[in-house]
């Protein structure tokens, strides 16, 4: 069985975003869990600029076989058809048996790069996934994926499949150094847009810019020491009949 | 004549509250789009094994045209079928935009649905307004500390998932309902023979929150308690209102530091005390869509620019393991004094 995992590294922080860890320890459950045929295979695939290498690294760390890197020299707002564009050219390379990727970016909050990856490479999708089981064989996964209100859809899809990971599903393990110390001779395969997009895909749409979220309450701010503050706030809420 | 299409929210055979928010923004995006001489139509397409009750209901409720589309065999969402479904009766229409709802569901199949018509897709938009001759659409990013403003590319349709709780619904019944007309469409799967997803049951997960529905005062801990031996404050904070229980955001119930009863926003309990205090938590719009219609709200956070202070009463900008013991010690002096 192969798995390809999406990692994203943020915007600002440099990290690996929070859902793609999760996202990256339930294939490597997946792999450790024995219940499938045959040997297991984990890569992941990034799509950012030269220093997402980094979070490559860290997928080594954490035990991931073979890394991917399609180098961007993006400069602004990135649609997520362009993203699911991209990892769909690398995820092509290979015949993946599952495709991971985080519920959403911790920077973009987008949601949509799985679906529309999986929608590319017409590939069944499921959202929002907080369990999996593999079959005995491979040809399916049974999965639960979030609703609201407490609910979950339980769901049996045929293999190959593209599945969004909510967090609470697992917790990501720490990279173990030895295999971080492996992972900097490890080698990552980079791919040049120019080479896999002789044409760049256009975006949808673009960002006109940034605003701060807008206020719903008055947000009236406590000024002074701390025991000031404690105190004020004692009295409003004595006042209020609250205490 | 372009239209405005809304994908109606149906759970369990019932079209879901949520519908009538979508329909709201309908209406903005027509109002809105009336101003700049396009004249479109709104349009509700109710997705459903057996749609004509709920279409009937919905074309009363809004006064808009409804198609209840007819799919034999969809007795529970499935993204495989309403992609196929949806995607054919679309096409057959001459969409600006389709509307969904920014929940599990909507978020399962808009970006699809948005890549076979060749739209462009914004998802969890939180408002909308005219720029020039276009409509952009906000959304939140970064950890909601910033809302970022996206025009999609003139002439083509755009999928919008919408943020849930956002648009207001019309309070009155409209003085005559739309039109219903019934449309049937079967799924019939590809080419990689039957269908790749089948649904097997839908579950529902315990849970007691019923001392968080309860409670007059909610004293909730985020990610910023740090660490689960620190959330003994939280319990002694929460010992100082008579009636008053403790909640959490959605990480803490994740990494196991307390039961899911516990947790409040759209995935855990939605609450509405007279006062909730929020301790190290954030503001993410998963979290405030549990706890918006609180009557008070004081946040505490160490980060002055925390999402969350745009959403309370009152701020207190302190290390909240630090400011719990000082409340502590104010209650203190404050009841022997009393
Ligand atoms: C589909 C979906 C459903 C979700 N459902 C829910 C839900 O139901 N409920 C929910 O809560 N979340 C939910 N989430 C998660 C949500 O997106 C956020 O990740 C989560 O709400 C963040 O929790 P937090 O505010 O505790 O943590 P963070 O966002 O990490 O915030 C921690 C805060 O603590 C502050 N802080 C740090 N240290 C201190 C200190 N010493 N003193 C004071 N302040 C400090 C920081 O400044 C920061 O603002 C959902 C996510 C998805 C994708
Ligand atoms: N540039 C990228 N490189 C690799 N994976 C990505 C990238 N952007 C998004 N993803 C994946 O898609 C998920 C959802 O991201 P988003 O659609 O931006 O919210 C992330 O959790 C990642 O798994």
């Amino acid at each position: 069985m192969k798995i390809l995992v999406c990692i994203k590294q943020v915007n600002g922080s440099g990290e690996m975003s929070r859902f793609d860890a999760h996202a990256l320890e339930e294939a490597l459950i997946i792999k450790e869990r024995h219940g499938v045929p045959g040997p297991v295979f984990v890569d992941v695939v990034t799509a950012g600029p030269a220093d997402a290498v980094k979070i490559i690294r860290r997928a080594f760390g954490m035990g991931a076989d073979q890394g991917y890197h399609f180098v961007t020299k993006d400069t602004g707002y990135v649609s997520s058809f362009v993203t699911a564009s991209r990892l769909a050219k690398v995820a092509e390379k290979t015949d993946y048996d599952l495709i991971l990727t985080g519920i959403m970016s911790q920077d973009m909050m987008d949601g949509q790069t799985g679906p529309m990856l999986a929608r590319i490479m017409d590939f069944p999708c499921a959202t929002g996934v907080v369990k999996t089981s593999p079959a005995a064989g491979l040809q399916t996964i049974e999965v639960e994926r979030e609703m609201e209100n407490s609910f979950r859809d339980c769901l049996e899809i045929r293999l190959p499949a593209v599945l969004t990971i909510q967090a609470g599903i697992n917790t990501p393990r720490y990279p173990r150094l030895s295999q971080m110390l492996a992972a900097n001779r490890k080698k990552i395969t980079s791919f040049m847009e120019q080479d896999l997009f002789p044409d760049p895909v256009p975006g949808q749409e673009s960002c006109i810019r940034m605003e701060p979220p807008k206020k719903t309450r008055s947000g009236r701010v406590l000024e002074g020491s701390l025991s000031d503050k404690a105190e004020q706030l004692f009295f409003f809420l004595k006042e209020k009949n609250l205490i | 004549m372009k239209q405005i299409l809304v994908i109606a929210e149906v759970f369990n055979g019932r079209v879901k509250p949520v519908t009538r928010e979508l329909a709201a923004a309908a209406l903005d995006i027509k109002i809105k789009q009336n101003l700049q001489q396009i004249s479109s139509d709104i349009h509700i397409i109710v997705p459903s094994d057996d749609p004509a009750a709920e279409a009937k209901k919905i074309a009363e409720q809004t006064g808009m045209d409804v198609t209840g589309l007819k799919i034999p065999g969809l007795k529970a969402y499935a993204s495989e079928v309403y992609l196929y479904c949806l995607d054919r009766v679309i096409r057959t229409m001459n969409p600006s935009h389709v509307l969904a709802a920014h929940t599990s569901q909507g978020r399962d199949f808009a970006p699809g649905l948005a890549l076979g018509l060749n739209a462009a897709s914004i998802s969890g938009v939180n408002c909308i307004q005219s720029h020039g001759d276009d409509l952009v659409y906000s959304r939140s990013v970064f950890d909601n500390t910033q809302n970022m403003v996206i025009r999609p590319t003139p002439d083509k349709p755009v999928v919008l998932t919408l943020l849930p709780g956002v648009f207001k619904p019309a309070p009155e019944k409209p003085e005559k309902s739309g039109r219903v007309d019934i449309q049937e469409i079967v799924f019939t799967p590809g080419s990689r023979g039957k269908g790749r997803i089948r649904h097997r049951r839908i579950l529902k997960k315990p849970c007691e929150n019923q001392a968080l529905k309860g409670a007059k005062t909610i004293v909730a801990a985020g990610r910023g308690m740090k660490k689960k031996e620190n959330l003994e404050f939280i319990f002694k904070f929460a010992e100082c209102f008579s009636s008053s229980a403790v909640g959490a955001s959605r990480p803490l119930v994740d990494m196991g530091w307390i039961g899911y009863e516990h947790q409040v926003g759209v995935t855990g309990a939605v609450v509405a005390p007279e006062l909730y205090i929020a301790c190290g938590i954030s503001g993410s719009s998963q979290h405030l869509a549990g706890m918006k219609d609180a009557k008070l709200v004081v946040s505490i956070n160490k980060n002055p620019a925390a999402p969350l202070f745009s959403h309370s009463d009152l701020c207190i900008t302190e290390d909240i393991l630090e400011f719990i013991p000082a409340f502590l010690k104010k209650t203190e002096a404050g009841e022997s004094s009393a």
